[in-house]
């Protein structure tokens, strides 16, 4: 690893990918592939927020291009606040 | 610097970045192409491996599809597993479009599935070589203008036509650069063809 600069499997990058930006913001940060799961499925538009992170992983490079794919999207996936989620919502009392 | 080969690899999806270092290793500048205009710049090009449905789907995205045939028309293309099948003039299994640059029928994921992707040791002209398939396609009917250059279970594997090269398996992943080697002196010598005029046989050894 300390040879190659870089683990010797692909990097996916995963977790709170909700934007555009973020896609490629993990992607400037050497991520070499990314995943999305609620950032698509729980935003008022899956549909085109998808194609939207595709393409912004594709030209994370390119900041016109990032700008296009981030227009017009419809509503993100909402933000959990954690102080206002009940205990059953929360990871840490799970399981015990 | 006169003697650089600049090899686009088209970087919209697949194991791009594994293409980009086996050129550096074989000597060519690698440059990753996204666009139409990423073309302009580059002596040949290199498909990918990767899932060739998906990469339809974005060069339609990008508008690549068309730019992609007439830069075949006058450049080097090597296509390995996904970009092997977008080269193929037919493709089976499920039928699909291609970019017909290769006189020859391909079968899509003909080895099975995932379980099916092996490792197997093949033979590139005498010279001993790792082929890296992954749910890989099998190329069932060659043209009579394409020239064989490997076969496992009786089925090219490594293939070339005119100024195009196939690979079924990934030989960006062996890490032996033994077949990008040929790729990258196969779009010298057609370059320096361009100048001279003889063009004949580019991968052979």
């Amino acid at each position: 690893m300390a040879q190659h600069g870089k683990l010797p499997v692909p990097n996916f990058s995963a977790g709170g990918i909700a934007t555009p930006a973020d896609a490629a913001l993990v992607m400037q940060l050497g991520a070499e592939a990314v995943f999305v799961g609620s950032g698509i499925f729980k935003s008022s538009d899956p549909e085109r927020r998808a194609k939207a992170i595709v393409k912004a992983a594709t030209f994370y490079q390119d900041p016109v291009k990032l700008l296009e794919a981030s227009e017009e999207l419809g509503e993100a996936m909402p933000g959990l606040e954690i102080s206002k989620m009940s205990e059953s919502e929360l990871m840490q009392v799970r399981g015990w | 610097m006169p003697d650089e080969v600049r090899i686009g690899v088209l970087a919209l999806q697949g194991d791009f970045a594994a293409h980009c270092d086996a050129l550096r290793a074989a000597g060519a500048t690698p440059v990753e192409v996204r666009t139409a205009e990423d073309l302009q710049s580059v002596d040949g090009l290199v498909l990918p491996g990767g899932e060739s449905t998906t990469m339809l789907k974005l060069l339609d995205a990008e508008n690549l599809f068309e730019a992609l045939v007439g830069f075949g028309r006058e450049k080097s293309i090597f296509g390995t597993c996904a970009g092997a099948i977008l080269l193929a003039k037919e493709v089976v299994n499920p039928v699909q479009r291609s970019l017909g640059l290769m006189e020859m029928t391909v079968e899509r994921n003909a080895y099975g599935r995932q379980i099916d992707s092996r490792i197997s040791k093949i033979d590139i002209e005498g010279h001993p070589a790792e082929a890296v398939f992954i749910r890989a396609p099998v190329i069932r009917r060659a043209g009579p203008d394409v020239s064989v250059l490997a076969t496992y279970q009786n089925t090219p594997v490594l293939a070339a036509e005119g100024r195009h090269m196939v690979a079924t398996f990934h030989p960006e992943l062996s890490g032996n650069n033994t077949v990008h080697s040929r790729f990258v002196e196969a779009v010298r010598k057609l370059r320096s063809a361009e100048v001279t005029g003889i063009a004949r046989q580019p991968y052979g050894t």
